[in-house]
């Protein structure tokens, strides 16, 4: 069954169009995230969502019924939000009973449904305190708690780890998907960090000026990208990316040297159909797929970085144009070293001045 | 370094206990004034040094003149200006602040606009207003006019303004409307900025003497400022008398400020944009 469906969904802000036409279906019980740069419109898809925005055109539809008009507490959403938006005034307790107060639900319904989220969430000794005397993560606990005892059919999440530290954030990250295991709800997240959109979706849903560029599992997006958008926005560090100019192509391999390579042609897995020689392209390497090699693309080594299993060299081609490479287990000093690179045809992706990826 | 700015200190604070003194002596000269015999009061013997502890003053304040009725009127009047003023207020800055309907700019500019219109150019016009309603020498003469305070609904709006819009949409998720949002959420936010916009709407309305005076002219209706103005007329000019009504009238204004000093401090630093 499908938990969360949008139909041709649009929103406008005046003359500004900043949801274009956005179709998309989200499986019941699945863990969803929106990602994209800031500005791209996934906020307000999940604003448009929970019913905060109103929608300009198109239909929203959750489990089936039909909320595009509908008020946000009737839609069966519950919200968390960046800056938890807890109410200062009151306890945890009454944070997490405020729904439930206003719905008139009985004391024993309340108690009982606040306890069993804190259990969860591990919070039962920190039930009287008030948000001011709880740390950030402890925060962001209870607005989850809140959301919990609503007992929503989708859970909405908007960047709700974004104000915690580094360390905390990972920690969140984790609990988050525990919750998801244990309660199995709907989950909408939104981020612009493609590392928790990895690590924590079932599916991505990746946009950019207000459209949906890719959808999928998380690895399929890695490995397999539409545009050269989604290729450079997921995956850290980014794909370096490299103009080329065709050269030939054969048995479904397609030529092309490097700008300001020299004679160095690479071989990429790509059918070419629709190139002809002399056509300009997009390399897309990702930094593990480059191996150092007698001959390739020369690049010069400016820095260094040793994260102790990985490093990553920050390199210069001909052309001043920046490269990225992955090194594992080798911690000989490159610095200011010129060193020859290549890759597997079958990793190097081909994008079309457009930026849309041949196949 | 450290020598400087104790220097520094010193002289802030002669400074300081000078300008106190300037402000603290015609309020001493009253107390002295009200405990002296009438005879005494305007004799060569009276010093500035308090020689008497006669309370004849206070005595015939409060059995001659109609000061309990006056002390009555001042506090039911004040009472329901603040109330009504501070809740209407309250509303106003609320409606402007957090919710979209047509005409809300217009409807914050008139109340801008308002502020901007001194109370004694309305005078004649509201005077004949109250007359034509037959309201004269009532407490609703003493009211009405006095339940626009714009300054209010600025300092409110303000704060509301202030107020994370995800606190709104929580509650709107959470089911609430608008009547949980301001009574549930907003107002229990910060009880310190109702608790100080009363006081200062309280001190306010006590103290206003011009309108009182004007629609307030039998003596059962007037409030203690405007009463002090009858002491005199009755008695001729009687300082110890009218001194010692008047420090009757402020005392309990005087007592309100000891009790809430801090809220009253900050009344005044929010109400003038020192403090949001």
């Amino acid at each position: 069954m499908t938990g969360v469906i949008l139909r041709n969904v649009e929103k406008s802000f005046g003359a500004a169009k900043v949801i274009h036409d956005v179709s998309l279906d989200i499986p019941k019980g699945a863990f969803s995230v929106f990602v994209g740069p800031s500005g791209c419109g996934k906020s307000t898809l999940l604003r448009m969502i929970a019913g905060l925005e109103e929608t300009t055109g198109g239909k929203i539809e959750i489990e089936g019924q039909d909320v595009t008009d509908q008020e946000p507490a009737r839609r069966g959403v519950a919200m968390v939000f960046q800056n938890y938006a807890l109410y200062p005034h009151l306890s945890v307790f009454e944070n997490m009973a405020f729904s439930l107060r206003l719905a008139r639900a009985k004391q024993s319904v309340i108690k009982q449904k606040v306890h069993a989220a804190a259990e969860i969430l591990k919070m039962v000794d920190q039930l009287d305190k008030k948000p001011s005397q709880l740390s950030g993560g402890q925060r962001q606990r209870v607005a989850i708690g809140r959301a919990i005892v609503r007992e929503p059919k989708v859970f909405l999440f908007d960047e709700p780890l974004s104000n915690l530290d580094a360390e905390l954030r990972v920690q969140m990250r984790l609990e988050l998907a525990r919750l998801h295991r244990e309660i199995g709800a709907t989950m909408i997240y939104v981020t612009h960090d493609q590392v928790e959109a990895m690590t924590l979706a079932d599916k991505i849903f990746v946009l950019k000026d207000g459209f949906v560029q890719q959808a999928g599992a998380p690895l399929h997006l890695y490995d397999d990208p539409d545009n050269q958008f989604v290729a450079g926005f997921i995956g850290s560090p980014a794909m370096n990316f490299i103009p080329a100019r065709v050269t030939g192509r054969s048995d479904g391999l397609i030529m092309a040297q490097p700008d300001g390579a020299g004679a160095i042609t690479l071989e990429a897995k790509s059918t070419g159909e629709g190139l002809s020689d002399g056509t300009i392209v997009t390399l897309g390497i990702r930094p593990e797929c480059l191996r150092p090699a007698e001959t390739g693309l020369s690049a010069k080594i400016e820095m260094s970085e040793e994260l102790g299993g990985v490093s990553y060299l920050h390199a210069r081609l001909a052309g001043d144009r920046p490269l990225v490479v992955e090194r594992r287990g080798i911690r000989e000093m490159l610095e200011g070293r010129t060193i020859h690179l290549t890759a597997d045809p079958a990793d190097i992706l081909v994008f079309d001045p457009d930026g849309r990826r041949l196949r | 370094m450290i020598q400087t700015r104790k220097i520094e200190n010193i002289i802030l604070s002669v400074i300081t206990l000078c300008a106190a003194a300037i402000w603290v002596f015609p309020l001493y000269w009253a107390m002295v004034t009200s405990l002296r015999r009438e005879s005494r009061v305007v004799s060569d013997s009276a010093g500035l040094i308090p020689d008497e502890f006669n309370l004849t003053s206070y005595i015939d304040a409060i059995l001659n003149t109609r000061l309990l009725t006056w002390y009555w009127n001042s506090i039911g009047t004040s009472l329901i200006i603040t109330v009504v003023t501070v809740v209407t207020s309250m509303m106003c800055a609320y409606a402007i602040s957090q919710m979209r309907f047509p005409g809300r700019r217009l409807l914050y500019l008139v109340v801008l606009a308002s502020f901007m219109i001194p109370a004694q150019a309305l005078v004649v016009s509201q005077f004949i207003l109250m007359n034509d309603m037959g309201l004269i020498n009532t407490w609703g003469a003493i009211i009405l006019p006095q339940l626009i305070v714009p300054v209010v609904i600025i300092v409110y709006k303000q704060f509301f303004d202030a107020v994370p819009k995800e606190l709104r949409e929580a509650v709107l998720l959470d089911g609430g409307g608008e009547y949980t949002l301001l009574f549930k959420v907003y107002l229990p936010l910060n009880w310190g900025i109702t608790a100080a916009l009363s006081i200062i709407t309280f001190i306010g309305a006590w103290n206003a003497f011009f309108w009182p005076f004007l629609v307030a002219t039998s003596e059962s209706t007037m409030t203690i400022p405007v009463g002090i103005t009858q002491v005199q007329d009755t008695f001729g000019v009687q300082y110890a008398r009218v001194m010692s009504v008047a420090l009757l009238g402020a005392m309990p204004v005087a007592v309100a400020y000891l009790l809430f000093q801090r809220r009253v401090t900050e009344a005044v630093m929010i109400s003038s944009g020192v403090k949001g």
